[in-house]
């Protein structure tokens, strides 16, 4: 390997964390108030779906993203209401939205595009260099050449840390997902609180959905996903559920997913389905090794009932 | 309890008068118009191989004045089920693109002797008395490809990209090889398979390892994942086309600035002779084989200022020997 | 109790009719008729005997899943892993079948509870991260599920591949579970998944153990005071719970699939969560349940092919009946809505 070839690949690790970032971020403020969401997959695909169309018809990238990250917030309202008002299982309402959102994704691309032998193709982001840093060897064109997406994500990381770790109302928010009830008796608005959850939640996640076609790739297809989102939940978790562990999650996890679509080329045919277990099955080991000490927020998963006592 | 028997029942009642409304359907035109329907596992808008296929049929359908119907993005587990439903609502002939239909296509045509299956891709020992296997030539449409590759390449490394490792996908990568190596004895190929047909990002960053390693011309049978090679390839030229692109199944010329010309598979061609078969009662215990010779695959239009005019004249030569049969003898 | 227990039936009822509504209002804008689409769907789930025996063919599975989630739910157990489970029983019938050399009825029961005793360990693995290290059992079934159906695209791509298409080779005819009527897809395997359905309910309700294993549900808390070992009811449910999901993949691929192929038994595992907890968890009513779906999946195929609405409509119309009944089912708990339910009784009573 040669540092060409290392260069690239870390390259490509970071062009494909990014949007597992978005969404890993989406889950943490999510989870953080205690609101377990396994719909990233379809809210991304809800999003990445309006994030190519607004770009498509308006041939700006940047509305784009904005608007596919509104339509994640549309999608995730489904969830909100039905898990915070209702009291719904999360988990149901999370497979509901993945089996809902990409249906109603590929309802409206074959409305609008009909069936052709061409994907219409969208204007992609421009990256951005930062002057001076750019020309740093090596890490220059690793960090410092690329689109203001990915600018914004590593941003968003440190907001978070600060939101969480230094401030009130990051503290209490996350009361919200440890002791719902005490939070409440504190005189925090638990229901308001998860809704504000599922509302940032909804927009990184769709965000994220609107990257993959307005940043990385120029076309919509069915399935442009891939599982993206279950991967993301799984950062996550690895992540240990603070942004610097999510940070480190996503990178690595991209790293590995880059490793592997090299090492399949050239060499003879590796079950690449082995490779792709990766981040699951660290996960799971990461879990067995420090156990419920990093169990996460104590109450996600669990519905709440205000009027309880 | 007995009230909401009651009310179940009511509804159960409603229900089946709505239903039996709907059954009272026009009677028969005195001429009968034949209907042919697709099942596809994925979409077909996308963009690539369920595209071409859709596209396939309705021409092959106009051509012959049928009606057309198509159920898309079905799970293996519906596949018997979508059939039967095809077939209990009178369709004459029912298309499956793939050889993963097989299994369904055979319990289902043993049931409705009086329909006619089409199986695209389908093995040589498929055909029954009701089925018909479809099979363009995957060799040739690789050594297509490979000419071109070969001609084409000054580095000495193509590219090639499949979606899962199909025999026809496994073929083709087996004489795009061959073909090339022809031309150029010492051209070397690189190749990976996505895994998917669909995951657009990941034939991205297959084509830019890729030509990382120094791939010129690309040749891929991965379907929406190939769209996302070729944007990769277009990245990596910037303003000045140096690194090529060879399509396929359709002719997509012009649809990147990086596609020097397209391998095409007249899908159209070959349903249509199911779809005249059916019609005049001669369906069943047969293979369409689609190639060169009878015109159901070709080399479709070429990037004028991608490539010479000597050089076309020089595919097209090579291509009349695969014909002949004397390619690389 | 008894008008709760009414208003528990009429509430995912009226839901899924509600779902079905809009659904109908989705066909109506896409200019089709939605009274002839209701045509078709009925059409397709018992318009023939072929039809009919369709629609039992496909609720096996989910029977199999919905009584895993069943099962494990009312022992507090949060098992999401239906899916992998299931996965991990056919993958272990499947490779038993093909290897064992031999084919017969013998070896289809040999394969059979090869998938059991696969299923259950595949419970067994969360299990004991939960019992031992305290973890979030819904966090790790999601994981061991994506490790099951890539382990499984691994099979089928390359250790049990056979010829042109990613696929395995398929169960040996002899071995393949028998069909109850000859002319019909049903096996006997939907024989099993009813006995199971009842078996559960009696076990569950009509035996000590039973008790013992739903009060450390209610309330674990409690039941450790009670002197019950909340962590051994908690192994239990985990591993019966995979092991009664694994009895389905061996069962659903020995009798109906017969090979493991791209996305083999997708989305089993949770249409088993969302109809058990439509059941309200109730075993009968989960086999009851897993029927209308199966109902639902045949008639809105040839709802979809009679109609040519796309097929991504049809999806959005089940996510629909999945999102409204539970919902209605959900509503049930909020102490609002149970509050409004009492008063509603006790003020009929008074009068």
């Amino acid at each position: 390997m040669d540092w060409n070839t290392i260069a690239e690949v870390l390259t490509s690790a970071v062009r494909m964390a990014t949007p597992l970032l978005f969404v890993a971020l989406a889950e943490l403020y999510s989870e953080r108030a205690g609101l377990v969401n396994i719909g990233l997959d379809g809210i991304m695909a809800f999003g990445s779906l309006v994030g190519f169309l607004v770009c498509f018809w308006t041939g700006s990238p940047f509305l784009g993203v904005i608007c596919g990250a509104l339509g994640g917030v549309l999608v995730n309202m489904v969830y909100a209401f039905c898990t915070v008002t209702l009291a719904g299982q999360q988990i149901v309402y999370g497979m509901a939205l993945n089996i809902f959102a990409p249906a109603l994704a590929s309802f409206i691309y074959r409305v609008v595009f009909g069936v052709s032998s061409t994907l219409a193709q969208a204007t992609l982001m421009k990256t951005v260099s930062i002057p001076v840093l750019k020309d740093i060897p090596f890490l220059g064109k690793l960090l410092f050449d690329q689109t203001p997406m990915v600018y914004a994500v590593y941003l968003l990381v440190v907001v978070t840390m600060i939101y969480f770790n230094r401030t009130k109302s990051g503290l209490n928010y996350k009361a919200v997902g440890e002791y719902p009830k005490a939070a409440e008796t504190m005189g925090i608005n638990v229901i308001r609180t998860k809704y504000i959850a599922s509302i940032i939640c909804g927009f990184l996640a769709g965000m994220g959905g609107a990257y993959l076609t307005t940043c990385y790739v120029n076309t919509y297809s069915d399935g442009i996903v891939a599982g993206r989102g279950f991967i993301a939940l799984a950062a996550v978790i690895f992540g240990r559920w603070s942004g610097s562990g999510v940070l480190m999650a996503c990178l690595l996890f991209g790293l590995f997913d880059a490793m592997q679509l090299r090492l399949q080329v050239g060499t003879d045919l590796l079950p690449y389905q082995l490779f792709q277990m990766i981040p699951y099955v660290m996960t799971l080991i990461a879990l067995t090794i420090f156990g419920s000490k990093i169990a996460g927020p104590k109450s996600k998963g669990k519905p709440y009932y205000r009027e309880e006592r | 309890m007995k009230k909401i028997l009651a009310i179940a029942l009511v509804l159960c009642l409603a229900v089946g008068m709505l239903a039996g409304c709907a059954k009272t359907e026009a009677p028969a035109a005195a001429e009968k118009t034949f209907k042919v329907a697709m099942i596809c596992d994925s979409s077909i808008s996308d963009g690539g191989w369920g595209a071409a296929c859709y596209n396939g049929m309705t021409a092959a359908a106009e051509s012959r004045g049928w009606e057309t119907a198509y159920t898309d993005a079905i799970d293996q587990s519906a596949y018997a089920d979508t059939m039967i439903s095809y077939c209990d609502l009178g369709y004459d002939m029912i298309f499956a693109p793939g050889n993963q239909y097989s299994d369904a296509v055979k319990q289902v045509a043993a049931d409705y002797p009086n329909v006619a299956f089409a199986v695209l891709n389908g093995s040589i020992e498929l055909p029954t008395a009701n089925i018909m296997s479809i099979l363009p030539n995957a060799q040739q449409i690789g050594s297509i490809a490979g000419i071109i590759a070969g001609l084409m390449s000054k580095s000495g490394v193509i590219g090639f990209i499949g979606g899962m490792e199909l025999d026809t996908t496994k073929a083709k990568l087996a004489q795009f090889t061959a073909a090339a190596q022809v031309i150029n004895p010492d051209i070397k190929v690189v190749s990976a398979y996505a895994g998917s047909f669909s995951d657009t990002a990941k034939g991205m960053e297959l084509a830019a390892s890729m030509i990382n390693e120094g791939a010129d011309v690309f040749f891929g049978d991965a379907s929406a994942v190939d769209s996302g090679a070729r944007q990769a390839i277009d990245q990596a030229n910037g303003d000045t086309v140096k690194i090529y692109d060879i399509g396929q199944p359709a002719d997509i010329l012009g649809q990147n600035p990086c596609i020097v010309s397209s391998v095409v598979t007249d899908n159209a061609r070959m349903i249509a002779i199911c779809l005249e078969k059916v019609e005049t009662g001669s369906f069943g215990n047969e293979v369409v084989f689609g190639s060169l010779e009878n015109g159901a695959v070709f080399l479709g239009k070429f990037n004028d200022e991608l490539m010479s005019a000597d050089l076309q004249a020089q595919v097209a030569e090579y291509i009349k020997q695969l014909q002949d049969g004397t390619f690389g003898k | 109790m008894q008008k709760t227990k009414t208003l528990n039936v009429l509430i995912p009822v009226l839901s899924i009719l509600l779902a079905f509504f809009i659904g109908m209002l989705i066909i109506l804008a896409l200019g089709k008729n939605p009274i002839e689409a209701i045509g078709y769907l009925m059409k397709g789930a018992f318009g023939s005997k072929t039809n009919l025996a369709n629609t039992v063919v496909r609720s096996m599975p989910l029977i199999f899943t919905g009584l895993c989630t069943c099962f494990a739910y009312r022992c507090g157990v949060f098992n999401l892993g239906g899916e992998g489970q299931f996965l991990a029983g056919a993958m272990a019938a499947i490779t038993v079948s093909l290897l064992i050399g031999h084919e017969g009825w013998w070896v289809s029961i040999v394969a059979v509870l090869a998938g059991t005793v696969a299923g259950g360990i595949w419970g067994l693995l969360p299990g004991i991260l939960k019992t031992w290290r305290g973890i979030n059992e819904m966090i790790t079934t999601i994981m061991f599920n994506y490790v099951a159906t890539l382990f499984m695209g691994y099979l089928y791509t390359t250790a049990l591949r056979e010829g042109s298409v990613p696929q395995t080779a398929p169960v040996p005819d002899a071995t393949k579970i028998g069909r109850i009527f000859p002319d019909l897809r049903i096996t006997w395997g939907i024989v099993i998944a009813i006995v199971l359905g009842i078996a559960i309910w009696y076990f569950l309700f009509y035996t000590s153990k039973g008790f013992q294993l739903r009060a450390v549900g209610f309330n674990p808390v409690a039941s450790s005071y009670n002197g019950l070992s909340v962590k051994k009811y908690m192994l239990t449910a985990f591993i019966v719970s995979g092991a009664i999901a694994g009895l389905g993949g061996a069962a659903d691929v020995l009798g109906t699939q017969f090979r493991l192929i791209s996305g083999y038994g997708g989305g089993y595992g949770f249409d088993g969560v969302a109809l058990a907890l439509i059941a309200q968890l109730h075993p009968l009513a989960t086999v009851a349940v897993a029927y209308f779906f199966a109902v639902l999946r045949v008639g809105s195929t040839t709802m979809q092919v009679g109609t040519g609405v796309p097929t991504s409509v049809i999806d959005i119309i089940q996510a629909l009946v999945i999102i409204f009944a539970v919902a209605g089912s959900s509503m049930m708990y909020l102490p609002k809505v149970r509050k409004f339910v009492t008063n509603l009784f006790e003020r009929k009573e008074a009068k």
